[in-house]
């Protein structure tokens, strides 16, 4: 749920609010690459997938344009979707919803929610329905690290999204047929309203860049009282407008140098124009997966920051589910690596995430409110 | 309805209880933060406007009381509990929690949004028409355009207000139903104190078009099809309203209109639902139910006098036209002096509502 309520739009429409966006190669199937959408953080036993919305992948072949203080990726124009779509459901007291997944090539696979086989089609297979929320975090500590300028994690955290459950889809693609050659990608996920003219409601790439990577305007000298969000949600992740790219840059430099000072020391002092180091990085938000490369539980950002250090990566970078990726961005951005791994004190979810079809744990039981 | 349709009005309704269900459960153990606290008291409420539910709102007036006795130096909290207070019309005390919140430095925009809310609940129109014109001005966008539609709406100018609503519709980039069925729900209701019941009837159809289970909309509707001699439709509207609701203006409704197809034994049996009703309330909330009981009391409740003092009341709260209008027919209907109760006689216009 690292993206959970990344705006004040979002909140108005939770079945179009992104969460989190995995990337994996299957483990035990090289030929197979399983993309994960998730979608309404804390979702109630009755939640459902809104027939308005159109729940996209994007995926583009990318290439590491330069290593070193200016890492980039360059990115292909052309890219391949799968877009996938959902009817209301048949019934008032049922969760069962049909869902349509719209291949690149034209087809349609049709499944049920909920449904563990899910539905298959020429080198596709897809699953959607309520899931475990696989993403841990302590959303209190951070904000009081904010808020005190000094980290406030403690040695046993408390998980925010313990027992929660989250709307997912999951995609498992024969790559070789259905991307071409990689053998790096470059995957985004959004959510839309449906019409003539498709309205992108939301985008993700990266874990936590809007949330703990850019929500917080008090360090940011340059647009202190813009909520910056919504904007940032709007644009195209592959193509972001020049106009508001500066306001970015700004709010991410100072949010970066922000988690930098709390260890005392600076790992990433700046250049001379005032960027962070990872400011461009981060800003091509999309997930990097290198499909040539085995699996590995933990991954994440491997790709950039062996760019960063100009050598070649030997992991797959993406994102698998049970990686405790809030410990590795807070290692990255608090110290660069260069210190021991920092925790923030929750070091599981409540349920793990399984190495098979639909891979995300059945969704937890409802809480029981005692008003 | 716009472009591209919006999210079905009963999944939405679904996942606005499911946001709900987790996090009262969450609440109900503790340790919630102040935002997701006040996510949940915005979310009840919501849910109490759609589906005309009082016990929500109920809910959402203690889950405000209780958050700002936990936190009382949040801004935030004290911006929640305006909110819930102007949703019971008590429109002083939700200023006084804007001046709180301000003091706490709570951001403007919110702050500007709610007091304009109050200004508009009180007839205080030029002030709210300053506030909310500044903020179409600044940020053109669907929120502040709409919010400005209904004002004029309120204010009874019908013109603008239609040209807003479109203007505000261009701008909709979302999926959720509910700020569009809202705003046609407010256009009709105009519309239908205006006399214009045919477009009354179109706007509270297209708000029941984006969520069916709209309570206030189809009891409005049904008052809409009364007036335009279809009272088995409006019957056939208000029946599930009336059985199943805790607000007893679908009763009141429904007794008034029973008479009209013959069925008056079934009429008092809801009239009398209806006056236990709103004396239960008028005893826990006397501002909120001030208007719409002396309307009863006025008309199917049979007492005028009761009316009066509701009447008297409720411009006490609120210096609307539909306020003094109230108070004139209580005045009339009680053969008393209109000057012993301070109407001032330059009131505002006449409600075509006629019911």
């Amino acid at each position: 749920m690292s993206d959970h309520f990344s705006g004040p739009r979002a909140l108005a429409d939770p079945a179009a609010d992104l969460t989190d966006l995995y990337a994996f190669r299957a483990p035990g199937n090289p030929e197979r690459l399983v993309v994960v959408m998730d979608i309404f953080g804390k979702a109630g036993s009755g939640a459902v997938f809104s027939d308005a919305v159109i729940y996209r992948f994007r995926f583009r072949r990318a290439r590491i344009a330069a290593t070193g203080p200016g890492a980039a990726f360059e990115v292909d124009p052309d890219e391949v979707r799968f877009d996938i779509t959902f009817e209301v459901p048949s019934g008032d007291n049922t969760a069962l919803q049909r869902g349509h997944c719209r291949t690149p090539a034209g087809a349609t696979v049709s499944f049920s929610s909920n449904d563990e086989c899910g539905g298959t089609g020429r080198g596709v297979r897809v699953f959607a329905g309520q899931r475990s929320e696989p993403f841990f975090l302590d959303v209190h500590t951070i904000l009081e690290s904010a808020e005190k300028r000094q980290l406030a994690f403690k040695k046993i955290g408390s998980d925010t999204l313990y027992g929660t459950n989250v709307l997912s889809i999951v995609l498992e693609l024969e790559w070789a047929e259905l991307l071409g050659d990689g053998p790096i990608f470059a995957i985004v996920c959004e959510t839309l309203r449906k019409g003539p003219q498709p309205v992108r409601i939301e985008r993700l790439g990266r874990p936590e860049i809007k949330n703990v990577s850019m929500s917080f305007k008090t360090f940011d000298q340059v647009n202190r009282d813009l909520e910056i969000r919504d904007l940032y949600n709007s644009e195209d992740a592959f193509a972001l407008l020049p106009d508001y790219v500066s306001a970015y840059r700004a709010r991410l430099n100072a949010n970066l140098s922000f988690w930098d000072s709390l260890d005392g020391k600076t790992d990433w002092p700046l250049d001379e124009g005032g960027n962070h180091p990872l400011t461009r990085l981060l800003l091509a938000d999309f997930l990097v997966i290198d499909i040539s490369k085995p699996f590995q539980e933990t991954s994440y950002f491997d790709i950039e920051r062996a760019m960063l250090a100009g050598r070649p990566h030997s992991s797959p970078g993406g994102r698998w589910l049970n990686e405790d990726v809030m410990d590795s961005i807070f290692t990255l951005y608090i110290n660069g690596g260069n210190g021991p791994r920092i925790s923030d004190g929750i070091d599981a979810p409540i349920a793990w995430s399984a190495k098979v079809f639909p891979y995300l744990a059945p969704p937890n039981p409802p809480k029981v409110a005692a008003r | 309805m716009i472009e591209g349709g919006v999210t079905n009005g009963t999944i939405a309704l679904r996942n606005l209880r499911a946001q709900i269900e987790t996090l009262e459960a969450e609440a109900a153990v503790g340790g919630r933060s102040v935002d997701e606290r006040v996510r949940l008291i915005g979310l009840v409420a919501l849910r109490g406007t759609i589906v005309g539910a009082i016990a929500d709102y109920e809910w959402a007036q203690e889950l405000a009381d209780r958050l700002v006795g936990d936190a009382i130096t949040s801004a935030a909290a004290f911006l929640a509990r305006a909110h819930v207070r102007a949703l019971f019309h008590r429109f002083t005390d939700a200023l006084e929690d804007l001046e709180v919140a301000e003091w706490l430095v709570a951001a403007p925009d919110l702050v500007d949004h709610e007091r304009a809310a109050a200004f508009q609940g009180l007839g205080r129109y030029e002030e709210a028409l300053g506030i909310r014109e500044a903020a179409a001005r600044c940020a053109p966008s669907f929120n502040s355009l709409g919010a400005l539609a209904m004002l004029h709406a309120e204010s009874g100018d019908a013109e603008r207000a239609l040209h807003l609503h479109a203007e505000s519709l261009r701008r909709y980039r979302g999926v959720s139903p509910f700020p569009l069925a809202i705003l046609d729900f407010q256009l009709g209701v105009m519309c239908m104190r205006k006399g214009n019941f045919h477009r009354a009837q179109h706007h509270l159809t297209a708000a029941l078009r984006y969520v069916p289970a709209y309570g206030p909309a189809q009891g409005h509707l049904a008052e809409v099809e009364a007036e335009l001699g279809h009272a088995e439709t409006a019957v056939a509207l208000l029946y599930p309203l009336a059985s199943t609701s805790d607000d007893p203006d679908y009763a009141g409704q429904l007794a008034r209109i029973l008479p009209y197809i013959g069925s008056t034994e079934d009429s008092r049996h809801w009239r009398r639902q209806a006056a236990d009703r709103y004396d239960e309330l008028i005893a826990r909330h006397p501002e909120a139910f001030a208007d719409h009981a002396a309307e009863f009391w006025l008309d199917i409740g049979g007492d005028p006098d009761k009316a009066l003092r509701l009447a008297t009341l409720n411009l006490e709260v609120r210096r609307t036209p539909r306020a003094r209008e109230l108070l004139h027919q209580a005045v009339l209907a009680t053969n008393s002096r209109e000057q012993d109760f301070y109407v001032c006689p330059a009131a505002g216009p006449r409600s075509g509502a006629g019911h």
